[in-house]
């Protein structure tokens, strides 16, 4: 461990990023463990971010799949109505199969904890491992109570199965929370010391709720919400416009696609706001990661807001400090050996806004178009063609991009917060090729990773595929509006309006 | 007893249900790959879970604790056997997804082929890293190592074949409890041949063994007398014994490699609060199994 004096006492450190200069004398590679080769050292990092940013993606859609089906079983509970059970029913299967992806990439993950970083485990799995075993009963709870609701379909009263879902939704925020803390801990650091190099004074609570745990763990909850909404919906807006262009009102697609959508239209204008949160929150405790991301080369005084190719003299400046004139720490406060690669920093940051944006954009749309068409029926009773929610091939087409664009902006987001940490594993104390594994062939690993995960993914979304065209459930015999067949099958028209304004 | 003590003892608790448990998983993968007839297929889908591999999260919790109380013996073995530990976690992923696949779209034969192999790849590796950690050898594929990954692969397919003549006479199906009746005196003759010689010369001296092969040659009169039931107990006994054993001879340097108090303190407390919810749903998720007819809604 290098420059361990200066790091007796980290919580004065990590608040003072001057004192991250560090010993340039000191080793970068613990002795003890030998080095791996770079190319070795990238494969690491690669295969990190490739198997944690595949299981990001299946974790976004186990949060917020089981609440998009609650959701739809809550108003067939309330209506009676069989295409919101119909729904629920479908939801509920590929969130099964879905999360049984995630537990297993998830496995993963726990693995390569050791065989990738066991520098990192061996001197701090102590510290933040209270989290992780937090984390496991968390999601133990969310496996049991997703076998009780899927195997409970047809066992249990649907009042009762509806309750049964709540734990599932529960206890997955839960779990996803308490893995965030890890990773705001490696960004913010707390709840031990290091003494001559060795940690003591271990207080894992400490560790868990170090003081960016609760801006990463709305931000990434939130994030979690907006992938899996609007990857739904995208799904149900290539219906739409299949619809659209046979000429056809499906009421199955109109509302498999409004319930995710909405999810995700609530959340995109709180994630700007809580995004905002957290770029204040790096800029203060992350200096360097904030230059990077801002693209800031020099320490000035105000500092223009750059994005893409345009220049807002001082702006920066006056969105962060309030001040046009405030000065902003640039890369240059920092010495070389400390710096991210800027550049990877910047170019995901401006993604992850753009593509936010672009989401509140269209959310504003949804949100405009409701708002519209409810002042309408409230006005005159009823509800006229030209005041329907935006079922209009371009509002569905940009929708139907949503799904894929909301997942790049969520892994965008992470690697600026990943990439930006860097050279560090744990912000300022260790540095990532300190972690790494030093055996030689870890390259080797990550070409067979990849194979594997490329015939996973093909396979998961086959097999999602295939689940699709599955016959509904076998209607009952009683007068309730009919459900909608297959969703390749030609569906009657039902020209029937929503009563959404109820 | 001392923090470190405690979380040992949860370790090898949660490696024994590992091996019970996830093992006979594993098993009957092996099983479900050999065995030619649907009627046994049939038996260990029914037996195995609903949604998914839920044996995994004992594996999971063996891993938490040991990286938690004995963060360098975590990184020292992790780090040493990442190839062997790599290729069981990508059987792992194999496993854990075809099996979902194959309930979801029945007719894809790749997904239930891709899932017997896995059952079989995957033990042996962890019992080929598990040997080779017990014995001091310093690769997996070792002879030792190779043996542990055989013998490991063995005892799972022992033990599913023991669970699963009860399954299948649960299912009412005689044809299926009388083969894997065979199955379970078959592969319990190999894993004996194979343990004992192998604890001799690998120099193991400890009264695990005798208990070990005292059950072992219980469990096989039980099977012939078709005591079903109770060599469930036996069978799990004779084969938890070999990874006492193991563990015996291990010996790891622990005490210096032991995490501090407060850090095990924490992650005991939430196991208990978690127990107290974990074991109640989880009772009533296997009532609600049992409760087999399903009504339309």
């Amino acid at each position: 461990m290098s420059s361990t004096a200066l790091l007796a006492d980290l919580s004065a450190l990590v608040g003072d990023t001057a004192a991250l200069a560090v010993d340039p004398a000191a080793p970068l590679v613990d002795p003890a463990h030998g080095a791996a080769t770079p190319a070795d050292f990238m494969a690491a990092r690669q295969q990190m971010a490739f198997t944690l940013g595949f299981h990001i993606i299946l974790a976004s859609i186990g949060i917020g799949l089981p609440a998009l089906t609650l959701l739809a079983e809550w108003r067939s509970l309330r209506t009676g109505d069989r295409v919101y059970a119909e729904l629920a029913r479908r939801w509920m299967k590929a969130a099964g199969v879905l999360f049984a992806v995630g537990a297993v990439s998830g496995t993963v993950l726990s693995f390569e904890m050791g065989t990738l970083w066991p520098g990192f485990m061996d001197k701090y799995g102590q510290v933040f491992g209270a989290a992780f075993a937090l984390e496991g009963i968390a999601f133990f709870i969310e496996a049991i109570f997703m076998g009780v609701y899927l195997y409970g379909w047809d066992r249990l009263s649907p009042r009762a199965h509806f309750v049964t879902g709540i734990p599932v939704v529960i206890a997955g925020l839960l779990s996803a929370s308490f893995v965030v803390t890890v990773n705001s801990w490696m960004n913010q650091p707390r709840g031990f010391k290091l003494v001559d190099g060795k940690v003591t004074d271990v207080d894992p609570l400490a560790a868990m709720f170090n003081p960016a745990t609760p801006v990463q763990a709305v931000h990434l909850i939130l994030a979690s919400l907006m992938v899996c909404g609007f990857i739904v919906a995208s799904v149900y807006a290539v219906a739409l416009l299949r619809d659209h262009r046979a000429g056809r009102v499906d009421r199955y697609h109109r509302l498999g696609f409004a319930i995710p959508f909405t999810l995700g239209a609530v959340c995109a204008p709180l994630q700007v706001a809580v995004g905002d949160w957290a770029s204040r929150f790096v800029a203060d405790n992350q200096p360097i990661k904030f230059a990077a991301m801002e693209g800031i080369e020099h320490t000035q005084e105000g500092v223009p807001f750059k994005f893409a190719f345009i220049e807002i003299p001082n702006a920066l400046s006056l969105m962060l400090k309030f001040d046009s004139k405030a000065t902003l720490r640039g890369l240059d406060a920092f010495p070389e050996d400390v710096h991210p690669p800027a550049e990877v920093v910047k170019t995901s940051f401006e993604i992850m806004i753009a593509i936010g944006m672009a989401l509140l954009a269209l959310a504003a749309w949804w949100g405009f178009a409701w708002w519209l068409r409810r002042r309408a029926a409230l006005r005159s009773g009823a509800l006229s063609k030209h005041h329907d929610l935006p079922w209009k091939p371009w509002f569905l087409r940009a929708a139907s991009l949503a799904g894929v664009a909301a997942a790049i902006a969520m892994e965008a987001g992470w690697t600026t917060t990943e990439v930006g940490r860097q050279p560090w594993i744990v912000y300022g104390v260790m540095r990532t090729e300190e972690a790494v594994n030093p055996n030689p062939g870890l390259r080797f690993g990550l070409y067979i990773v990849l194979v594997v995960y490329a015939v996973l993914a093909i396979a998961t979304i086959s097999v999602l595929r295939r689940m699709r065209r599955l016959p509904p459930e076998p209607e009952p015999a009683a007068d309730t509006p009919a459900p909608r067949p297959a969703a390749d099958a030609p569906a009657p028209r039902d020209d029937r309006e929503e009563a959404g304004a109820r | 007893m001392s923090h470190p003590d405690i979380a040992l003892g949860l370790i090898l608790l949660g490696l024994s249900a590992y091996l019970l448990f996830g093992g006979a998983d594993f098993g009957a993968g092996l099983w479900h790959l050999i065995s030619p007839r649907r009627s046994d297929k049939d038996v260990i889908e029914h037996a195995m879970g609903p949604l998914w591999e839920a044996n995994h999260v004992w594996l999971i919790f063996v891993m938490v604790m040991t990286w938690t109380a004995f963060p360098p013996v975590f990184a020292d073995i992790m780090a040493a056997h990442w190839v062997p530990l790599s290729l069981a976690v990508l059987g792992i992923v194999a496993r854990g997804s075809t099996f979902v696949f194959s309930k979801a779209v029945p007719d894809q034969k790749a997904y239930a082929w891709l899932f017997g192999v896995s059952s079989v790849v995957t033990p042996f590796c962890l019992g080929a890293v598990a040997t080779t950690v017990a014995t001091g050898e310093s690769t997996w594929l070792s002879l030792s190592g190779i043996y542990g990954g055989v013998l490991t692969t063995a005892l799972c397919a022992y033990l599913a074949a023991v669970y699963l003549i009860w399954d299948a006479r649960r299912l009412a199906d005689a044809d299926a409890t009388l083969r894997f009746r065979g199955y379970a005196l078959l592969s319990g003759i190999i894993v004996g041949l194979l343990a004992l010689p192998g604890a001799a010369a690998l120099g193991v001296q400890s009264p695990l063994i005798l208990v070990s092969a005292a059950s072992g040659i219980v469990s096989l009169a039980l099977v012939l007398r078709r005591n079903y039931l109770a060599v469930r107990v036996t069978g799990a006994l004779a084969v938890v014994t070999v990874l006492w054993g193991a563990a015996e001879m291990a010996d790891l340097d622990l005490d210096s490699a032991a995490a501090h108090d407060a850090a095990l303190q924490v992650v005991f407390v939430a196991l208990g609060v978690g127990a107290l919810i974990l074991v109640p749903s989880m009772t009533w998720l296997y009532v609600l199994f049992q409760r087999s007819e399903p009504r339309p809604r």
